[in-house]
């Protein structure tokens, strides 16, 4: 480390006006890592010559040899902002008086849809974003992706666009046009923002505007970049404007006469648009001389833009000779650096309005104040986003945010985890935390003591949560809210020793494996099989890695990659079902029918929930779905788990001991839920209705015993009588790619079940993009298979979409979905054929 | 007990399945037999003797207590509905008639007994010559691969003829013969033998090949997961057809079951049996094993368990079962049941540290689990810790009772039990009763029921 000691950067953390958590943000290949370079090159951990060569945040050797960025990586570093930059700080609480240095904490994350819950761990810490945009492929689904899910989280976005020195080199675009790219993108990007966000919400405006200094321009691999302030500091003195006003200037509909003197608001015969004349043509000429080899120019040109050669480059040319030149006269670090300190927003400002979207507690306890505040002398608040293996197997960092209080080496505190309930003991502990420490790339510091708005890990709290959680000092505080993530884990793989006897070493290594990334779920299942889910076959792929090489250090068996379905309805239920309780005293009377179309979608994304006001969940329901209000209001309960995509609805009138049985048909409703009737695997999107029910008079007789296993075989009646389908998961998919390769991409589709329902060109460049719905089942080899038939010229993005019934009749066999039953029944153990309704329906 | 619970229509009404017996009175007394069960009464000196039959011998028990009486004068019951399984003694209803020997017939499973007992094995025909036949054509040994032969206790009364001709044919191997005496090499009622009638342990099977000649069925089956041999096959006489066994999927699924064991809080401890003092010292074990894990413990005893029955406790998440091995419970593929049930030596994999968590054989009979006996193991001292669960997704906490057996012992109990009830009461929506005061109105008292809930004498139907 040669810019920063770890004294400095804790002397730092206090001033917490000068701290900017941000994360860098963009979709795949777009450039996040080798940007992220620069910057840390400036800061000063690695040599600046290196910089756009090492990718510092890829820190697993894996990312290295592929060049893609996995998990998500922190590092602090340390800039120092000149007098004349910190005029543009105006809010108070965006810098300490007298202080010009800044403590900058980065999270690098990866770009890969399938990594994505990597992005949102990274979000929730940070502050701002920093949007990368490949300007030769603009805005991509997902930048689309992650920037909704940033202005979701509160977090201020600052773009940049990247690789600029491929549209100057590559697509030799005119200055005009590459002027036209640059605005497209700006509004690309303030469209999304504007869809997700409102200007007049707390967060007040966030649009991005190139004339206000929060839209970068650049090449993160030539290491240079600039905004509109750093040519309007060249020119300000020279034209005698104000900086800022000369800001406004060189950007959008300003043309200037050369001639005259003047400046118009619109394009005539003699005047040019400010940005390219001012901007681009300077760069246009060093591009320009130096790699048409004009060596007569090229001293004037340096001159004028006041760079010196250093002895050791006098001898390079071309390529190499721009990448210095460009370096030294608009250095990346400096740029950027301005940027952030400038444009993202402070701990202090950024919690403010962040609290009420962090906080499930009330807005106006102790550690709501606190969070709201930022006071490090308020009461520990911390939020755990991820889990970082340490060197010791088996063992984590929790790497989290410090949103209030101070979290302390030695100090006890409470560790909650998602599932904990304020006043109850589950998913509670009370220990030490053993050491807090500072994570930069590759290295920790150990570190006395982190106080509020900073990001740290944590040794010693990793045994208590599974992935995520809340660590605090306040014994009345509730929990910070959980991430939700934009991907699911639809994509599973059974995975077994291949010495049997190593299974408790895979079963270790799963448990580690589950702790390692924020999304990935590893299972065991009532048949005994082991299963890994994960996002795509890329995540899975990484993550299987890991297990055999880092969590189990066994040789695994995979089988080859499956799907999870869901059972539903189609219609309503064609009978009243009855089912009689084993004592013959008890009956119920029931009916399944289908949710409405984005009903099952409201409950997963929390519109619809348990912890809901049921009048107000009532008066939702009637408006949007044409629920009967009355009913809507008697929705017993959500399942599986208590929270998922079902309802049992009582409708009937004047049952007497009815309360009394309810937690029993809960329970048998929530058996029903979790393993169907068809393959046992959960229902989704099934409404069922109560109609009628008897029960016996004396209360042992109605207990659980008689009433739970009821409940499940008239629930399965239900579902039987009313047309069961199985459900499968389906992709959104995005593919861009030159047009000679569309129709191959359409071939590739078809035969997989596929269906495009967009397909555009991407403005000003001769890319296009096809959009399409691909069932998850039909994806796996998709990218191979594509790749092949475009001659290598498509590159897919999936993201898990919507459920959709899996055409055909499970019943019927032959169909597609009575063979997926038939092997999902063998797998797990079950008896083969079809469930027999006589076994569940009783007659009156 | 009937009374509380029953009005006896349901005994009397229920249906069984037994497949009818056309054999013929003369048969009665080879095939029962009657002679040597009265030697073996009269040499004994009993005066209270009861005859215990399976559902599917009732039809001829009446004959055979007739033939017995007719050689002997003795007090004579006969013992039919056993409490929990037909195959096991059931040495207290011959308690309650003061018995001081039983005579058992049909199905056994050779468990242990603190009374004298005469095992009557059914006997059912074998042409021994075609089925050595089969086994000479499928199987051929040499020094490195032994065979070992079983038959199912059907065959008992031609076992001379079966070992004779396997000895001919394969002079260097074993037989599993059975024994009804106690013996150290005895498992499964049997012991291991060769040409010579030298006895072995059971580890001499780990490097054979065995073969069972006999029916499928819950025997067997114990036999392929708790013996460990090499490979196991079945010799249906039948059909004669040879087929290999092998019970990967069930280890796995029972190994799911460890691990939820693993995730209980509170454990149901469901006594199925109730001879002998090894089910007391199985269920203190089983106590002990909770205890020290800091999971909750309840004894459940319930006759014959049920689906309905075990539902009524819906806050025990797991049951482990005291029961005879062949219990068929065990076994259930249905799973009707709302929470498993598992064998008592699952319980032990899971929380007993000191054994080996991947075990590809089981132990189907507890009392091998109990001190002194094959698969004995300290339990051991438990640290505090925390792990995930591969089933829930959350982490599981073990939390440890220090106070173990101190003076504190019941204060602490108390608050325990009292903070557990509230838990579980929390969570309900129901909490009992509910007065309504000032809400319902005053009514007169009225005439209640008469009889037994489960059908009112005054109830209509």
């Amino acid at each position: 480390m040669v810019n920063f000691t770890v004294d400095e950067i804790r002397g730092m953390m206090d001033k917490k006006r000068n701290i900017r958590n941000m994360s860098v943000i963009a979709h795949v290949d777009h450039g996040k890592s080798t940007l992220t370079d620069s910057l840390v090159s400036k800061a000063g951990i690695i040599a600046g010559a290196r910089a756009g060569e090492t990718r510092f945040t890829d820190t697993r050797k894996d990312e290295q040899d592929r060049c893609i960025t996995i998990k998500s990586t922190a590092i602090s570093m340390y800039f120092e902002l000149e007098e004349k930059d910190l005029v543009f700080i105006t809010n108070p609480d965006q810098r300490e008086k007298s202080e010009k240095g800044f403590l900058i904490n980065l999270i690098d994350s990866p770009g890969h849809v399938d990594f994505s819950s990597e992005v949102t761990a990274a979000l929730r810490v940070t502050d701002g974003a920093l949007v990368v945009v490949d300007c030769v492929s603009g805005v991509c689904v997902q930048t689309e992706t992650v920037l909704r899910q940033a202005i979701a989280e509160r977090i201020k976005p600052i773009l940049f666009m990247n690789k600029m020195d491929r549209a100057l080199l590559e697509l030799q675009l005119e200055a005009e046009e590459l002027y036209q790219t640059f605005q497209r993108i700006v509004e690309n990007v303030n469209v999304i923002i504007a869809t997700y966000n409102d200007d007049g919400g707390p967060m007040g405006e966030v649009r991005v505007d190139p004339s206000k200094g929060s839209v970068g321009f650049g090449s993160g691999l030539h290491g240079w970049a600039f905004t509109l302030k750093q040519f309007a500091e060249m020119y300000a003195d020279k034209f005698k404007i104000d900086l800022v006003k000369l800001m406004n200037r060189l950007w959008g509909e300003n043309f200037f006469n050369a001639k005259t003197k003047k400046w118009a608001k619109q394009k005539d015969g003699e005047n040019k648009r400010s940005f390219c004349m001012y901007v681009l043509d300077p760069i246009y000429k060093v591009f320009d001389a130096i790699m048409n080899f004009k060596k007569e120019e090229i001293d004037g040109l340096l001159q004028k833009i006041g760079v010196t050669i250093k002895h050791e480059d006098a001898d390079k040319d071309g390529k190499a000779l721009l990448k210095v030149v460009m370096r030294s006269w608009l250095p990346a670090g400096e740029a950027l650096l301005q940027m952030i300190a400038i444009h993202l927003p402070s701990p202090v400002v950024a919690q403010k309005y962040r609290m009420e979207m962090l906080y499930e507690g009330p807005h106006d306890d102790e550690a709501a104040i606190g969070i709201k505040t930022c006071d490090p002398e308020a009461p520990l608040m911390m939020y755990v986003s991820k889990m970082v293996p340490t060197s010791d197997k088996g063992r984590f960092y929790a790497f989290g945010r410090v949103f209030s209080g101070k979290v302390i080496t030695g100090q006890k505190a409470r560790i909650m985890g998602p599932n904990f309930q304020p006043g109850k003991k589950e998913d509670l502990y009370e220990k030490t935390i053993q050491r807090t420490i500072l994570m930069m790339g590759r290295y920790v510091e150990a570190i006395e003591d982190v106080p509020s708005g900073n990001i740290c890990g944590l040794v010693g709290v990793d045994q208590f949560l599974v992935k995520t959680g809340t660590i605090t000092t306040f014994k009345n505080a509730h929990n910070m809210k959980v991430m939700k993530f934009s991907v699911s884990p639809v994509v599973r793989v059974a995975v077994e020793p291949k010495n049997p006897a190593d299974l408790p070493k895979l079963v270790e290594g799963l448990k580690r494996l589950a702790k390692s990334d924020p999304m990935v779920q590893c299972i065991n299942e009532e048949s005994g099989e082991h299963i890994v889910a994960g996002a795509g076959e890329l995540h899975l792929e990484i993550c299987l890695k890991d297990l055999e090489e880092d969590h189990a250090c066994i040789p695994i068996k995979k089988s080859d990659p499956v799907v999870s379905y869901r059972e539903t309805v189609s219609e309503e239920s064609d009978t009243l079902c009855l089912s009689k309780s084993p004592n013959k005293h008890n009956r119920l009377f029931m009916k399944a029918q289908p949710m409405p179309d984005g009903l099952p979608e409201d409950i997963d994304d929390g519109k619809v929930n348990p912890r809901d006001d049921f009048k107000t969940r009532a008066r939702y329901l009637s408006d949007k779905y044409e629920y009967d209000l009355t009913e809507a209001r008697k929705i017993w309960c959500f399942g599986p788990e208590g929270t998922g995509p079902n309802i049992l609805v009582d409708c009937s009138k004047g049952v007497q001991y009815l309360n009394e049985i309810k937690d029993s048909v809960v329970a048998g409703f929530q058996w029903a839920a979790k393993e169907g009737v068809m393959a046992e695997e959960n229902l989704r999107g099934v409404r069922f209705n109560i109609y009628d029910v008897t029960l016996h008079t004396d209360a042992i007789h109605r207990g659980g015993g008689q009433i739970i296993p009821t409940t499940r075989r008239c629930l399965y009646a239900c579902l039987l009588t009313a047309q069961p389908r199985l459900m499968e998961p389906v992709y959104l998919c995005e593919i861009q790619c030159p047009e000679v390769a569309v129709g191959g991409i359409y071939g590739v589709l078809n035969r997989r079940r596929g269906h495009v329902f967009e397909e555009s060109q991407v403005a000003g460049t001769p890319m296009f993009v096809v959009k399409a719905y691909l069932p998850v089942n039909e994806s796996f080899g998709f990218t191979a298979d594509l790749r092949s038939n475009t001659g290598g010229q498509a590159f897919p993005q999936c993201v898990f979409d919507h459920w959709q019934i899996l055409p055909g009749d499970p019943c019927e066999s032959g169909s597609k979905p009575y063979a997926v039953v038939q092997e999902t029944r063998k797998r797990k153990g079950l008896k083969e054929g079809l469930p027999d309704l006589t076994q569940y329906l009783d007659k009156l | 007990m009937a009374n509380f619970t029953t009005d006896g229509k349901l005994c009397i009404e229920r249906e069984i399945e037994i497949q009818s017996t056309d054999a013929q009175f003369e048969d009665l007394i080879t095939r029962f037999d009657v002679i040597e069960t009265c030697k073996w009464i009269k040499d004994n000196n009993f005066f209270t003797v009861c005859l215990q039959f399976p559902d599917e011998l009732l039809g001829v028990s009446a004959k055979i207590y007739e033939e017995i009486k007719k050689r002997i004068d003795i007090d004579l019951y006969i013992l039919g509905d056993t409490s929990y399984a037909s195959c096991c003694v059931d040495s207290v209803a011959a308690m309650h008639v003061k018995g001081n020997a039983v005579v058992h017939y049909g199905h056994t499973c050779f468990s242990k007994t603190n009374i004298p007992v005469l095992t009557v094995l059914p006997k059912k025909e074998l042409d021994i010559e075609a089925t050595m036949k089969v086994v000479k054509d499928n199987f051929n040994s040499d020094d490195d691969k032994k065979l070992c032969l079983f038959y199912d206790a059907d065959y008992e009364h031609c076992g001379d003829m079966i070992t004779k001709y396997w000895f001919q044919n394969y002079p260097q191997n074993y037989v599993a013969y059975i024994e009804l005496e106690e013996n150290p090499n005895r498992f499964f009622g049997r012991v291991v033998r060769n040409k010579d009638g030298e006895q072995f342990t059971v580890e001499v099977l780990q490097d054979c090949i065995c073969v069972n000649v006999g029916s499928r069925g819950q025997t067997l089956f114990n036999y392929t997961v708790s013996i460990a041999a090499k490979e196991w096959y079945l010799l249906d006489p039948d059909k004669y057809k040879v087929e290999r066994l092998e019970e990967t999927m069930w280890f796995k699924r029972r190994r799911f079951l460890v691990e939820k064991c693993k995730d209980a809080q509170v454990v149901g401890i469901l006594v199925c049996k109730l001879a002998g003092d090894q089910t007391k010292d199985i269920i203190s074990r089983m106590k002990r094993l909770c205890k020290v894990n800091g999971k909750k413990s309840y004894i459940v005893s319930v006759g014959k368990p049920n689906v309905a029955k075990l539902a009524n406790f819906p806050e025990i998440d797991i049951y482990v079962m005291i029961a005879c091995p062949e219990n068929e419970l065990y076994l259930t593929s249905t799973k009707d049941f709302y929470r498993p049930i598992v064998y008592p030596y699952e319980l032990e994999v899971a929380l007993n540290s000191n054994r080996e968590p991947y075990f590809t054989t089981h132990v189907t009979d507890y009392d091998d689990l109990l001190p002194g006996r094959r698969h004995y193991c300290d339990i051991n001292h438990v640290k505090e810790t925390t792990d995930v669960s591969l089933i829930t997704g959350k982490i599981r906490e073990t939390k440890v009772d220090t106070n173990e057996g101190s003076s504190m012992d019941l204060a602490e109990k108390q608050n325990w039990a009292l903070e557990s009830i509230g838990q579980n009461l929390q969570d309900r929506s129901w909490k009992g009763l509910e007065q309504k005061l000032g809400e319902s109105e005053v009514k007169q008292a009225e005439e209640g029921r008469k009889g037994i809930p489960l059908q009112y004498s005054n109830e209509t139907k």
